[in-house]
């Protein structure tokens, strides 16, 4: 157990260390002369874009054969049970969104999601039902990649996991701590049924993408490259969750010029 | 008595923005109705539905503009002739990817539920909410008012920019063809086909 603590606090020292260094490499490239309008930022750091293009591809194939349609089987469901089961998922992340929200300072934030926890496990029978909203308690997502940012690390290299999809080094160091440290999965483990691991893991993949078929379809079918409009999207998405900030603020503003309209 | 004086110059100062914002949130809802309606109505063939929907995006989008932003450095490289045509492409690629996107909320109830004007940037953001049976998505519009008239410089679909992502993946394609704007174009024309005979089939 102790080699096992030991590896893993290498690894995290290691990849916490690595980040830093990326931190710096990631940074905006941008020129006067690059476009007209505004300074704006569109360069991502992606040294293993080879790499990632064929991963992404086999991802994409994956996507096409196995979860859109999973995705499109359970959005036939009926509605309270497609709710039930989010509902379920969401609150089993709850723990470690606490423990994320007080690792990044938000004690407010990390109360409200014990609350909802403890409401939604109790009276909303194991998490099936969100009663927790009617008291005010609002669902927030935290994790181990947005703490790591806060701390100050930056993002690394952009890299496409298999199965898993578009992250970059802190992200994906921040995944691997989530699941080396969920308590959910930790109780699972000890009581043998670590089979539930992966089920739980792909009933969310399957909650998920059944939320962003009509989205996901529309990128996919509209875009020159949609590797690339793929990567864009998981950069802006993962700044405003890091940000926590409206988006409006958040989302840098192409100054359009409509002149010539 | 101070406080009231305050408040009523504050008040002064705030009604004016707020007026603006109101004003492009009326316009907004008019012309989404426009698109749901081309939509919601089971008769139109389905060429002739992306053709009102088509008009209706290129009425109301700054097209030629986010055309140029995202465009980037190989705008400046070339004729005005590829920059034309470059534009007419864009604006029907435009129209395809908010048309496919708006296919999927046809069906669902929506509210503009918020409207802010930034006075720096004089652009008015309105927020729209969107729902299903399970759950909502939110919207972004950015608005910009100009020769009395309004257009959408951008949408935000989950805090993702359209306009952003466009520029980050046709940066990614125009790399690919050392920034030359011609070869893009051809490489825009084969989506658009694609693009277009996926929406109306």
């Amino acid at each position: 157990m102790s080699k096992l603590i030991h590896l893993l606090a290498t690894l995290i020292i290691f990849s916490i260390s690595f980040n830093l260094h990326a931190g710096a490499s990631d940074e905006v490239k941008t020129s006067s002369d690059d476009f007209e309008t505004t300074i704006f930022e569109d360069e991502i750091y992606d040294p293993l874009e080879g790499i990632n293009r064929a991963v992404f591809g086999f991802n994409n194939v994956a996507d096409k054969v196995i979860l859109e349609p999973a995705a499109k089987g359970y959005r036939k469901l009926p509605n309270p049970v497609q709710s039930g089961i989010g509902n379920f998922i969401k609150n089993l992340k709850l723990p470690l969104v606490a423990v994320n929200q007080l690792l990044q300072g938000q004690g407010k934030n990390a109360a409200e999601s014990t609350g909802r926890f403890l409401l939604n496990s109790t009276i909303g029978v194991f998490g099936l039902i969100d009663v927790a909203d009617d008291f005010g308690l609002e669902q927030k997502e935290e994790d181990f990649g947005q703490t790591l940012a806060t701390w100050g690390i930056g993002d690394g290299f952009y890299v496409v996991l298999p199965l898993f999809g578009p992250s970059n080094v802190r992200d994906t160091t921040g995944m691997i701590m989530t699941m080396m440290t969920d308590p959910v999965n930790a109780y699972a483990t000890n009581q043998g049924e670590a089979w539930l691991i992966p089920l739980r893991t792909a009933a969310n993949a399957v909650d998920q993408r059944s939320k962003i078929i009509d989205e996901v379809n529309a990128l996919r079918d509209n875009s020159v490259d949609y590797y690339a409009a793929v990567r864009s999207s998981y950069y802006q998405n993962r700044k405003a969750a890091i940000m926590n900030t409206d988006d409006d603020i958040l989302t840098p503003l192409p100054l359009i010029s409509i002149e010539f309209e | 008595m101070q406080f009231v004086r305050t408040l009523t110059i504050l008040l002064l100062f705030l009604l004016p923005i707020n007026a603006k914002a109101n004003e492009a949130k009326n316009w907004l809802k008019i012309e989404i109705d426009k698109i749901i309606y081309a939509y919601q109505n089971q008769d139109l063939p389905n060429e002739n539905r992306f053709l009102m929907i088509e008009q209706t995006i290129n009425n109301n989008f700054a097209g030629s503009g986010i055309a140029k932003f995202v465009a980037g450095k190989s705008w400046s490289e070339s004729s005005k002739e590829t920059k034309l045509e470059y534009i007419k492409l864009f604006k029907r690629h435009l129209a395809l990817n908010i048309a496919s996107m708006m296919q999927g909320y046809s069906n669902q109830k929506y509210q503009l539920i918020h409207s802010n004007y930034d006075e720096k940037n004089k652009v008015t953001m309105i927020d729209m909410e969107i729902f299903s049976e399970t759950g909502s998505i939110q919207v972004t519009w950015r608005v910009k008012k100009s020769k009395e008239r309004f257009f959408v410089i951008d949408l935000l679909v989950a805090d993702i920019s359209l306009v952003v992502t466009k520029r980050s993946e046709f940066n990614s394609m125009l790399k690919t063809v050392d920034y030359n704007l011609q070869k893009l174009n051809e490489k825009l024309a084969a989506q658009n086909e694609i693009s277009y005979n996926k929406i109306i089939n």
